[in-house]
């Protein structure tokens, strides 16, 4: 009996331990001098360094010190095809989740060159993963990118379309 | 038993991370962007020339023939349009220099980088002196004010308070203020009075934004330029190497560079002293544009209705700035929370020309903006409380405007039904428009919108009227230039000679028009930029606003023009004066233009 309430204990421990390291996961949203430490000028994709456009880039840090970043480019140095479906990037150092598809740590491109999904690229310009796309019709003030949090992680808009981005 | 207890502590504790991880992802409710706008597509026909109704009525008459403005050519650069600074060319204004009670027509002119390095000639921008019955005497030279830089707008205000116009041009280089000297002729003061702006200056606006009784000025800035180390040419494509081979395109094509990819400029505010030089407070006041948006139009103006002058900008390819007077010197920007930087779905657009006025009576100014093709312009209306509502497809003026690239943009009451209309010219910047089926074209038509009661709908072309054909639009400036109390347009067009539109059209109300004179004792610029009049006819209660600027780099009669509709009585003139204070006025009669001195209660 005593053996079993310890299992039980430590059961109960381990799931508590786990579900406080989720909790810790809970998104920070970063802005000012913290933002713009993280944030890069400038994003290598398809042969091409782009300046970031800053005022729509934004990122959040999960936990203590995993970040994801995201940020729009200024595409006007690509040829038209790949304008058509690179638009900016997203930086992870952590493994994540985009409306539950799972991203390991890296350094991506995105478009949404397929309706109603975000496309996130390899640097070379190769599809990795399309997820789809949900609308928030009742944002009042949509931005070109901005993140805001969500019980689940952060939400990643594009105008009033977004993904749910969560640390996994 | 133990083991059930353990198996439901275990579910218990691992539900929520089950249940979170098992939450679906919202569908979509729509594709992508929504009311998507900037969006590419293939079409078979162009829908931006040749379009006409042979039902509709005829609204405006070609005229420029008959005048001399008919010898007037714009030049801007080389016609392959390999850069950016050819493309964008010139401002036009309406406004009386010498005082007849006559509006005369100022035309910029724009240049070629030859003229800019001294080895040719630089073309000639030009002012014609309304002399009566569509008669127009080119006057430029004994006025001296022919520019031969790079013209690219001009804003007109009584910086000196001696109840004479003056102008200020902007150029790529050094830009001008021209001092009316009340003989017929113009003095270059800039330089002297420190306004002589280098760099690529837009679409400027005249205004006391300190409350001194003095003008200011606000100077928008484009992109950086420098002739000697241009951006790739599509001119270079086919040549071995070349950067422009992938450099700049449009829809796959070659084309030139920019604004995207090349440094912006910051914007200028000289604020003017007591000894009448100015000095630059961009910075201190808040409005220096550090981020270096591509600025084209600007006007100061009543936003919130105190008695400050707010400030709004028009930026190309970037957010739209909205400056609100805080009344020490200092200006707060709200673009973003008060909606007014990006359209409805929160995209930036290629903010081109700026409508000021309220189009719905209710009291307050919106603003209509001009984009570039495959998107539409935007019409924002003003909630109060510095909100903004994005309502361009509601209102009529969203999809219509698609394939067009828009330039010079202006509320005006052709029809003097007591609700203000619509003019927009338009016109690309890429020639190879012409040369694929992009749906859209080099020169296009303008557009006229009948405001039916704050809606908007398209008034057709009739076949072979002036609406029906097509020009490589820019500057636009209304007026009523024959005094028959019908608004008039006159139309600067790229590389191409002027149109100077007459208006005729037969269903036409009753109308007043105001000469308004601030008091510069009490504080108000003499020329009263920054008074509202507010007419009341029956229930219909109207504003209009004295403006420098604001259109695309261009400048309005500063006349204001009001249509009555079957009133043939005023009930109610209010006039509220750039000081602050509100007078009312009787009104005897109408379908005339009266003028109305601050504090005189005539």
């Amino acid at each position: 009996m005593t053996h079993s309430l310890k299992h039980i204990a430590l059961i109960a421990a381990l799931l508590l331990t786990a579900g406080s390291a989720v909790a810790q996961e809970r998104a920070t949203l970063l802005t000012g001098a913290e933002l713009t430490r993280v944030v890069p000028t400038g994003f290598y994709f398809q042969g091409l360094s782009a300046p970031t456009q800053m005022r729509n880039a934004a990122a959040a840090r999960f936990g203590k010190d995993r970040y994801v970043i995201s940020g729009l480019v200024d595409t006007s140095g690509y040829s038209a095809d790949v304008r058509a479906k690179y638009v900016g990037f997203l930086i992870t150092d952590a493994p994540i989740t985009l409306n539950g598809e799972s991203l390991q740590p890296g350094a991506y491109g995105f478009g949404f060159a397929n309706e109603g999904k975000l496309t996130v690229m390899d640097l070379s310009g190769k599809d990795l993963m399309s997820v789809s796309i949900s609308n928030d019709k009742d944002l009042r003030r949509p931005r070109p990118l901005m993140m805001t949090a969500d019980a689940g992680g952060v939400r990643l808009y594009n105008g009033k379309n977004y993904v749910v981005i969560a640390a996994q | 038993m133990l083991q059930k207890i353990v198996s439901l502590v275990c579910l218990t504790l691992l539900v929520p991370f089950v249940l979170l991880a098992q939450t679906p992802p919202k569908k979509p409710d729509q594709p992508m962007g929504g009311a998507s706008t900037g969006t590419p597509a293939t079409y078979t026909s162009r829908r931006t020339i040749g379009i006409t109704d042979p039902n509709a009525p005829v609204i405006f008459e070609d005229v420029t023939d008959k005048t001399a403005l008919a010898s007037f050519r714009h030049h801007s650069g080389e016609a392959a349009k390999d850069f950016i600074f050819e493309t964008t060319s010139g401002g036009a204004a309406i406004f009386d220099f010498d005082s007849d009670g006559r509006p005369d027509i100022y035309l910029v002119n724009g240049s070629t980088a030859a003229a800019m390095r001294g080895k040719e000639k630089a073309p000639r921008a030009a002012l014609y002196r309304n002399a009566g019955n569509w008669k127009f005497e080119d006057v430029t030279d004994k006025a001296g004010v022919a520019n031969e830089r790079w013209g690219f707008s001009v804003a007109v205000g009584d910086y000196n308070n001696d109840g004479r116009p003056d102008m200020f041009v902007g150029n790529f280089g050094v830009s001008r203020l021209y001092r009316n000297n009340g003989d017929g002729t113009f003095t270059d003061v800039a330089e002297k009075l420190g306004v002589a702006r280098k760099g690529w200056s837009t679409g400027a606006s005249w205004g006391d934004y300190d409350g001194d009784g003095r003008l200011d000025l606000f100077v928008p800035g484009y992109v950086q330029i420098d002739l000697a180390n241009l951006p790739p040419s599509p001119s270079d494509v086919n040549k071995g190497g070349s950067v422009g081979q992938n450099y700049c395109q449009f829809r796959g094509v070659p084309v030139m560079c920019g604004p995207r990819g090349l440094p912006g400029e910051g914007d200028t505010l000289y604020r003017q002293k007591a000894d009448g030089t100015f000095e630059d407070v961009s910075v201190k006041a808040g409005v220096s544009d550090p981020e270096k948006y591509y600025g084209f139009s600007a006007a100061f103006v009543h936003v919130n209705d105190d008695k400050l002058l707010d400030l709004i900008v028009v930026n190309d390819s970037t957010p739209k700035q909205l400056y609100i007077n805080k009344g020490n010197g200092t200006f707060e920007e709200i673009g973003y929370p008060s909606g007014i930087a990006l359209n409805e779905n929160g995209r930036e657009q290629a903010g081109m020309g700026l409508a000021v006025g309220d189009y719905d009576n209710d009291g307050r100014i919106d603003f209509h903006i001009t984009n570039f093709s495959d998107d539409s312009n935007v019409l924002y209306h003003n909630d109060g409380d510095d909100n903004f509502t994005d309502v361009t497809f509601q209102a009529g003026l969203g999809e219509v405007s698609i394939p067009f690239l828009g330039w010079g943009t202006s509320f005006l009451d052709f029809d003097n039904d007591g609700w203000l209309d619509l003019f927009v010219v338009n016109g690309h910047v890429y020639p190879a428009a012409d040369a694929h089926q992009w749906g859209t074209s080099y020169a296009q038509q303008a557009l006229l919108f009948r405001n039916l009661k704050a809606k908007f709908e398209r008034v057709g072309a009739p076949p072979g009227n002036a609406l029906a054909n097509a020009w490589p639009g820019r500057g636009l400036a209304t007026g009523d230039l024959d005094g028959d109390g019908r608004l008039d347009l006159v139309i600067n067009n790229l590389d191409a000679k002027p149109v100077v539109l007459r208006n005729v059209a037969a269903t036409s109300g009753h109308w007043l028009g105001l000469r308004l004179i601030g008091d510069v004792a009490k504080k108000s610029p003499r020329d009263a930029i920054g008074s509202v009049a507010y007419v009341t006819t029956g229930a219909l209660r109207q504003r209009q606003d004295v403006l420098s600027g604001a259109v695309f780099c261009s400048q309005n009669d500063m006349t204001l023009h009001f249509g009555l509709g079957a009133a043939t009585k005023i009930d109610k003139l209010e006039i509220k004066w750039p000081d602050g204070s509100v007078e009312a006025f009787n009104v005897s009669t109408v379908d005339k233009v009266i003028t109305i001195a601050q504090g005189t209660g005539r």
